[in-house]
């Protein structure tokens, strides 16, 4: 189920407007909605920002891995549900939830529209030293491995008679030795020989790097990146300003 | 002893791994698993032992649909030895590790004990008892990862790529060491791209492509079908080749030749 | 002027005991398509990370004599700078693509040299035109198959125009038909563009006939170097792990036989078919 999740974030290639976009432009749009979400704590304007920021995953074409996501999170959205409820009201309780799928939607929509390479270009153009931008892009680069790398180890304990489910809560947890110290050696292992390639392949050679691809900021780019700094200042001009417009503060009866 | 019938699998997420496969095992068969990357042989084996359920047929093991059992059950029946012995070592000691195995089998202690000596010994690492699994080598490990399911006594033993990386006297050494337990009426299933490896010590090849068994049979009549072989992306066997090449000039030089000793007894026989 | 000169090279990785390689003198040749051969853990692999320079600067240890690749003392130089020189291709293939598309892979090594972009554009084009790897350049490595991805690693490599390629184990996890098409290539770099090719493989029959050098090792030492057919007319060194290929076979037990008047060694299996002809023709 983890790993279902973590897919809700992966890099899909898809040709549309969005995966277009400048990386730079998209970071700055997943920001606006996280900035915005946090800034809200109403129902109807957090939904107006969850309008906007779900068309932007259909516009993308990546609504089913978003979902996936979303519901990888179910759990804790019942939790947030109930113990919001309890503590303050369902109308409070909703927001938060709201909230919550904001961030997600947010995070999906970078990821799954960002091409990991692409990733370190932005951070790197934010002034982000290579190494540590590059160790961004390598993390999501081999995510899926391990994911892969976890299961086989699973599988190969499984062979042996072990079983994961077996045993109060203590014993679980004990069961899950066999699991992590392969888990953790490989990736030890396979870091190591990664090093070694790049090394063989000149990494860190000389301060100033280049670039294959250049990014470039469009039209399209300038134009959403207003858009979205826009939704920023007007979330907070509303908020702590002039105050919410009457609709904005509906809330359910109970 | 293994029956497998018409099993399609699909993983989530992928393409279709197995396409109706069918296949069986008798109890004391020796048989090698060949074929392309991505053929599915990896996913079949896995469904020996339950990790996989088909999606569609039936898997049989000793008469029982792995459907209806638990891969810890099976898992005493058949033991699935992996490629790498990386994902499955994690004790202190070489003891340690073989004793893990064990202690999921519910047998008590004597026994436990014996069977630990039994195989420490069968696989020459008596010396390395007190030993870190991490500290031994790429060979030993590999040695070190059949003694922990070897230890389980299953009826089954599946190898999955027991061979890579491994040198000429090593190979050796395993292909003994798996003749002796077939020997003894252990069925023993292993997965190989070493043509020359199975040519040489298999009496029973299947060869798989796209997810469907292509071929099923002696060496001497799988390994040295050029149109097959092309079909799993294989070679046939250098021993093979050289009396393809003889036959074209040589009419009745033998053309299922596939190990070297036949080559030179055929030369031999013909130089007469 | 040999274009890698091993002089008494002695290397102990730190941490153990026992050298790993011992007193090794070698001379390489430009143009050379060199093999290595011998039992699992006599320090193949080891001799391989000290020809880029991994040894001594990425793996720690006691390191004695000296390795001079192309003039350039490898103590001196960085790993960065021998790179230039030597390419390095590892076992694993799923390890040396760090990128998430083919074309940025390539890209890869040239952009940490700082080389202008359009220098690399045209690099990386010309790799992929040598290679064939048009129909999958935009593909993430995950999407190609264990074949296409060390093709991918050889050709990321080739596009720091290295004039030595080194690679370890490259086909160990390939079917025979990958494998197959992967050495082939290894042997075009070679016969067609004169780079010189340091190769362990434990599949020799494939590549056989285009190896102008065995080096067979024990122990850390080396132990037979020299033209093929020279060092399998000694044996067929099962006693050293190795697994000759069948013609060499053939002839030591045709030879125990005392047949014929044989002198020279089958290597590959056109020769072996001819020394039968003679024989029995
Ligand atoms: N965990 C997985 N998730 C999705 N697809 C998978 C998974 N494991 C294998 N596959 C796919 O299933 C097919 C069969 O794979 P399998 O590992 O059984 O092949 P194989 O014959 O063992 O190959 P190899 O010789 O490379 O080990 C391949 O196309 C592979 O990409
Ligand atoms: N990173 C390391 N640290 C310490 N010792 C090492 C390291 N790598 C290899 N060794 C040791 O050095 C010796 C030579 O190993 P090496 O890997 O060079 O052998 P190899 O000929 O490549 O073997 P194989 O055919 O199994 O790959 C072995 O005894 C090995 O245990
Ligand atoms: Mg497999
Ligand atoms: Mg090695």
């Amino acid at each position: 189920m983890a790993i279902e999740m973590f897919r809700g974030f992966e890099f899909k290639r898809r040709d549309t407007l969005i995966h277009r976009l400048d990386p730079r432009t998209k970071l700055i749009m997943s920001l606006s909605i996280l900035v915005s979400s946090l800034i809200f704590d109403k129902i109807i304007p957090l939904l107006l920002v969850f309008l906007i920021s779900f068309a932007l995953i259909s516009i993308s074409k990546s609504v089913t891995e978003w979902y996936k996501s979303i519901k990888g999170l179910s759990v804790l959205f019942l939790i947030i549900l109930i113990v919001n409820s309890f503590a303050y009201s369902l109308s409070f309780a909703i927001a938060m939830c709201i909230r919550l799928v904001n961030f997600v939607t947010a995070f999906s929509l970078f990821f799954l529209t960002t091409h990991p390479d692409d990733l370190a270009h932005a951070l790197i153009s934010l002034r982000i030293p290579f190494e540590i931008a590059f160790a961004f892009s390598m993390a999501t680069r081999y995510v899926p491995t391990l994911a892969r790398e976890a299961q086989i180890i699973a599988e190969a304990q499984m062979s042996r008679g072990l079983e994961l489910q077996k045993g109060g809560f203590l014993q679980r947890v004990r069961n899950l030795i066999p699991l992590i110290v392969p888990l953790v050696i490989c990736s030890i292992k396979r870091a190591l020989s990664v090093a070694e390639s790049l090394e063989s392949r000149c990494f860190g050679a000389v301060k100033k790097r280049t670039y294959l691809h250049e990014l470039k900021f469009g039209l399209w780019d300038f134009l959403m990146s207003f858009a979205f700094l826009g939704l920023v200042i007007w979330s907070a001009v509303t908020t702590f300003l002039v105050g919410y417009p009457r609709v904005f503060t509906l809330e359910l009866p109970i | 002893m293994i029956e497998v019938v018409d099993v399609w699998y699909r993983y989530p997420e992928g393409s279709v791994a197995l396409r109706g496969v069918s296949l069986q095992i008798e109890r004391g068969e020796f048989i090698a698993i060949m074929g392309e990357n991505g053929a599915g042989k990896t996913t079949l084996i896995k469904h020996f032992n339950g990790l996989l359920k088909p999606q569609r047929g039936e898997v049989f093991v000793d008469g029982i649909n792995t459907k209806e059992s638990s891969i810890a059950e099976l898992s005493k029946k058949v033991g699935v030895v992996f490629q790498n012995p990386d994902h499955q070592l994690f004790s202190s000691t070489v003891e340690e590790e073989i004793m893990f195995s064990l202690n999921n089998l519910n047998i008590d202690a004597d026994e436990a004990r014996r069977r630990m000596e039994w195989v420490l010994k069968l696989l020459d690492l008596e010396r390395y008892r007190k030993r870190s699994p991490f500290s031994l080598s790429g060979g030993e490990k590999k040695r070190l990862a059949l003694a922990t399911i070897l230890c389980m006594k299953p009826k089954v033993l599946v190898l999955d790529e027991p061979t890579m990386g491994q040198d000429f006297e090593q190979k050796m050494k395993l292909a003994e060491l798996l003749q002796n337990l077939v020997r003894k009426g252990t069925t023993v299933v292993v997965v190989t791209h070493d043509v020359e490896f199975a040519a040489m010590y298999f009496p029973r090849v299947v060869l798989m492509a796209r997810g469907r068994i292509i071929a099923d049979g002696v060496p001497e009549d799988v390994l040295t079908n050029d149109e097959i072989l092309r079909r799993a992306s294989l070679i046939p066997p250098q021993a093979t080749k050289i009396a393809w090449e003889v036959s074209r000039e040589l009419e009745d030089f033998p053309r299922k030749i596939i190990r070297v000793k036949e080559l030179y007894e055929a030369v031999i026989s013909l130089v007469r | 002027m040999a274009i890698i000169e091993i002089r008494n090279l002695t290397f102990t990785y730190a941490g153990s005991d026992e050298p790993a390689i011992r007193d090794i003198s070698l001379n390489i040749e430009e143009g050379e398509f060199v093999l290595i051969m011998g039992r699992s853990g006599c320090g193949k692999t080891t001799l391989c990370r000290c020809l880029n320079g991994l040894i001594p600067h990425f793996y720690r240890g006691e390191m004695k004599g000296d390795v001079i690749i192309n003039g350039l003392n490898t103590r001196k130089h960085t790993v960065a700078e021998i790179a230039q020189i030597v390419g390095m291709v590892f076992q694993e293939p799923e390890n040396q693509l760090v990128t998430m598309s083919v074309e940025k892979e390539l890209a890869f090594g040239p952009e940490n040299l700082g080389i202008p972009p359009d220098e690399i554009r045209e690099r990386v084009e010309r790799v992929i035109k040598l290679m064939n790897l048009e129909n999958i350049r935009d593909r993430a490595p995950y999407e190609l198959s264990g074949g296409e991805q060390q093709k991918v690693a050889i050709a990321s490599v080739l596009t720091l125009e290295p004039k030595i390629l080194v690679l370890d184990e490259p086909t160990s996890s390939l079917d025979p038909a990958s494998a197959t098409k992967i050495l082939e290539i290894i042997a075009n770099l070679n016969r067609l563009y004169g780079i010189t090719v340091v190769l362990i493989e434990h599949r020799p029959e494939l590549v056989m006939r285009y190896v102008t050098k065995i080096i067979i090792m024990d122990k850390g030492r080396i132990i037979m170097e020299g033209n093929p057919r020279e060092v399998f007319s000694h044996g067929t060194f099962e006693e050293l792990g190795i697994e000759a290929p069948v013609p060499v076979r053939l002839f030591h037990m045709l030879r125990k036989r005392g047949l014929g008047k044989m002198n020279i060694v089958p290597i590959t299996e056109d020769e072996a078919t001819r020394l039968i002809l003679g024989l029995v023709g």
